[in-house]
């Protein structure tokens, strides 16, 4: 299950295909990419369908409208090959449409790898492991992990602080400058607020003995076992597996460069 | 027990935050005892927290302050130890439950400090179910910190600092921000333990009453951040109570010679309904918050709504405010549908102080601040500069005119923050928990300024934990619990239903539990 994977080594594994994918610009090799991360998602990882379509699908979008401009407006390099249809003033090329349905492909895996990565990873194992495998500075992940915490107490606070102006009389913001202004008034009470309780909590952790050092023992140990290697080597197989399809199939692209078996 | 070696030892000692600055200290001389329980008493911005931060060694390093005289801990200069020594030994628990953790679940945070003192892996999950039994949590263990209640938080606070094995504890305000029977429970755990492990202990704290019956000592600083007093508490409160109450320190009830002023509820009881709610249900988030609530408000009224955390006051509150909408159910005020209000005229004739005064501020003088409500209201600049006038000399706020709403202490804060809710004359004041986490002095002149507006037929409605206010000055108690009202009615009458109460989570006030006291002896 990609839940109990070694944090960092699953950010190895979700970072690489990312970089390696960027240089395709067919359609087939991130489709296969893209097919293999659904695959993982809805077989591997017992995430919340729901809740991750809640953020898929308005990214998915972003995507598509990258797509969709892309295709109107492609370098001339691409735009090649016959006019599939005409759109307005625009004539769109068959290269073009490969170009931006292979952009539209690639930014659903990078989509697709980021949800993976954070819908199966807990921030708190996540710096762990970054400290324990990466030895990166407590004073640093553990200052990341308090400020995570105020998430919700920022939330709720922002929340009183609306309900707060509206009673003063401060109406729904119009127009721009009024915009600027409403945020310059909700910003310094919560930075106030914020930089008050920082301070709290690293007096706080001061006090518990915490001196950043990066002599301290560890009550969860973070280990790298065989199974992360295996998932990082079969991620880099299929990504292998997908350019390779692709070199056979005549479509394989890389940065408009045609290679043809 | 005086015979045996100070833990800690001050010898004109001063602290300031700047070369330039007053210090926040003041030349203390001092000795502090392990195995004594001592009372640090002070008002607001006395220096207690500054001192309690030098003697925990946190200060002069942690902000580059400036320190004279001597502070020796176990006959050693403090700043002779080894940075994270003195932290170890001397543990601090402090006021806000919010932000004293740094990690998600509760056996992570204890886990933390196990971590810092470099403890064997294999020794820690013992260690951490020892110390979660000592302060009664044992079930939340694997727990989200974010989920507990207050009072448990701040015994998450507790059981880390024990884990440290400290030899002295400071306690800044534990209890200020929990309710008063969590407060009750946080005190009795804190009181066993140290019976058992003898550790010696400072307590800073707004209301003393329940702490003062185990305290040996008693250490006061004025507003200088002098000492003011070094005695037993017994010696203090009877022969020094002016020079204490002088210096805004509340002594504990049982020594004040003053009685609690009880208003006379009002004689011309009104009939007028200013706020009637209706079969109002709340749900957030799926869950039920309040459920098939009915009641009214009368003009004139200064009513309480009383009942444990999560209860549901603030929601009742926000909702007669139409901040937020019921579900189902209707909220009229003055005879008028909420829904039927428009926002501006709604909030001409209604006012809402938030629990933190600094939500409300938009502008950047105090002075602006008076001025915004009035000049909305469409007043001419005339007539605002006069209002403003006025306003600020009866909040006594004139001489702070020009300065930033966020540079003022903490009750000139609550004061604006009231002032700006009366551009017109509102007919009904919301209060969310006004006077926690204040000291006596500002709590009592807040109190003074609510008790003239509604003197001046002001309709108030606050929310508390403070049953002796709720004694004196309301006329009406709403109390609350699990999302519905289970009474309604006088002070008076509430204080005599025992089981109620006791299933609200309320204490009755002090005044009472004399009378009792004295009846069971």
């Amino acid at each position: 299950m990609i839940h109990s994977l070694n944090p960092t080594m699953k950010a190895i594994t979700v970072i690489l295909p990312a970089i390696l994918l960027s240089f395709s610009f067919d359609i087939i090799t991130p489709a296969i990419m893209f097919i293999y991360i659904l695959i993982l998602t809805f077989f591997f990882s017992k995430l919340n369908i729901k809740k991750w379509l809640f953020y898929f699908i308005p990214m998915s979008f972003f995507a598509l409208g990258l797509a969709w401009m892309t295709m109107l407006y492609t370098d001339d390099k691409y735009a090649t090959g016959p006019i599939v249809f005409s759109f307005f003033s625009f004539d769109i090329r068959m290269g073009s449409i490969i170009v931006s349905m292979s952009l539209a492909l690639r930014s659903l895996c990078f989509i697709g790898l980021s949800l993976l990565f954070a819908f199966t990873t807990d921030p708190t194992k996540f710096m762990l492991s970054l400290m324990q495998q990466v030895r990166l500075s407590p004073k640093l992940t553990y200052g990341i992990l308090a400020g995570y915490r105020f998430v919700p107490t920022f939330k709720h606070e922002l929340d009183l602080l609306k309900k707060a102006h509206r009673i003063r009389g401060l109406g729904r913001a119009k127009g721009w400058r009024n915009r600027v202004e409403h945020m310059r008034q909700y910003f310094i009470p919560l930075l106030a607020g914020a930089i008050r309780k920082a301070e709290r909590v690293a007096i706080a952790m001061e006090s518990k003995g915490f001196t950043g050092s990066k002599d301290r023992t560890y009550y969860t140990v973070m280990k790298i076992k065989a199974t992360d290697y295996l998932f990082i080597i079969i991620m880099l197989i299929i990504l292998i597996i997908a350019y390779y399809v692709s070199y056979r199939l005549g479509t394989l692209n890389i940065f408009g460069h045609r290679i043809m078996p | 027990m005086k015979n045996h070696q100070p833990i800690f030892e001050l010898d004109s000692f001063s602290f300031s935050f700047d070369k330039h600055d007053e210090p926040s200290v003041n030349n203390v001389s001092c000795k502090l005892y392990a195995e004594e329980v001592t009372l640090l008493l002070g008002a607001s911005g006395s220096g207690k927290s500054t001192l309690t931060l030098c003697l925990n060694g946190l200060y002069p390093e942690a902000i580059d302050g400036f320190t004279s005289g001597d502070l020796l801990y176990k006959g050693r200069n403090i700043s002779s130890y080894p940075k994270g020594v003195i932290n170890q030994e001397i543990g601090i628990v402090f006021q806000d439950p919010e932000s004293q953790f740094c990690m998600v679940r509760v056996e992570d945070e204890l886990a933390f400090v196990l971590e810092n003192l470099s403890i064997p892996r294999c020794q820690m999950k013992q260690r951490i179910e020892h110390v979660l039994d000592i302060v009664g949590l044992s079930q939340y263990m694997k727990h989200n910190i974010h989920h507990l209640s207050g009072g448990q938080k701040q015994k998450v606070a507790l059981a880390s600092i024990l884990l440290m094995d400290p030899q002295y504890l400071i306690l800044d305000e534990p209890t200020a921000n929990l309710d008063p029977i969590s407060s009750l429970e946080f005190i009795e755990t804190i009181i066993k333990i140290q019976k058992q492990q003898r550790f010696g202990l400072l307590v800073i704290e707004h209301e003393i009453d329940d702490w003062e019956p185990y305290a040996h000592r008693l250490v006061a600083l004025n507003n200088k951040g002098e000492l003011l007093l070094d005695s037993t508490p017994k010696e203090g409160f009877q022969n020094h109570l002016h020079k204490l109450t002088k210096n805004r320190i509340r002594v504990p009830k049982r020594y004040e010679n003053r009685k609690m002023p009880i208003r006379p509820s009002s004689e011309k009881e009104s009939t007028e309904v200013i706020v009637n709610l209706k079969d109002i249900q709340f749900n957030y988030k799926n869950k039920q918050i309040l459920n098939e609530l009915s009641f009214s408000i009368k003009k004139g009224d200064f009513c309480a709504i009383v009942g444990e955390n999560g209860a549901g006051k603030s929601t009742l509150l926000q909702l007669i405010a139409k901040l937020i909408k019921p579900v189902s159910g209707s909220i009229d005020f003055l005879n008028t549908p909420l829904s039927n209000w428009h926002e501006n005229e709604l909030y001409k004739n209604m006012g809402y102080v938030f629990q933190n005064p600094e939500h409300q501020f938009i502008n950047q003088t105090v002075y602006d601040e008076v001025c915004f409500g009035i000049k909305l209201r469409g007043y001419s600049r005339v007539e605002t500069e006069r209002m403003a006038h006025h306003l600020l000399t009866d909040f006594d706020l004139l001489s702070d005119k020009w300065k930033n709403p966020f540079s003022l202490s903490g009750g000139q804060k609550r004061k604006l923050s009231v002032a700006t809710m009366l551009h017109s004359k509102p007919d009904l004041l919301l209060f969310d928990e006004p006077t926690f986490g204040q000291d006596a002095y500002t709590t009592s002149q807040f109190m003074r300024i609510v008790t003239h507006l509604n003197d001046k037929g002001v309709t108030i409605v606050f929310v508390t934990h403070d049953m002796d206010l709720v004694d004196s000055y309301c006329n009406n108690v709403l109390v609350m619990q699990q999302g519905k009202i289970v009474y309604d009615g006088t002070p008076k009458a509430l204080w005599r239903k025992t089981e109620l109460l006791e299933k609200a989570r309320l204490r009755i006030p002090y005044r009472l539990r004399l009378i009792n006291e004295e009846m069971t002896i």
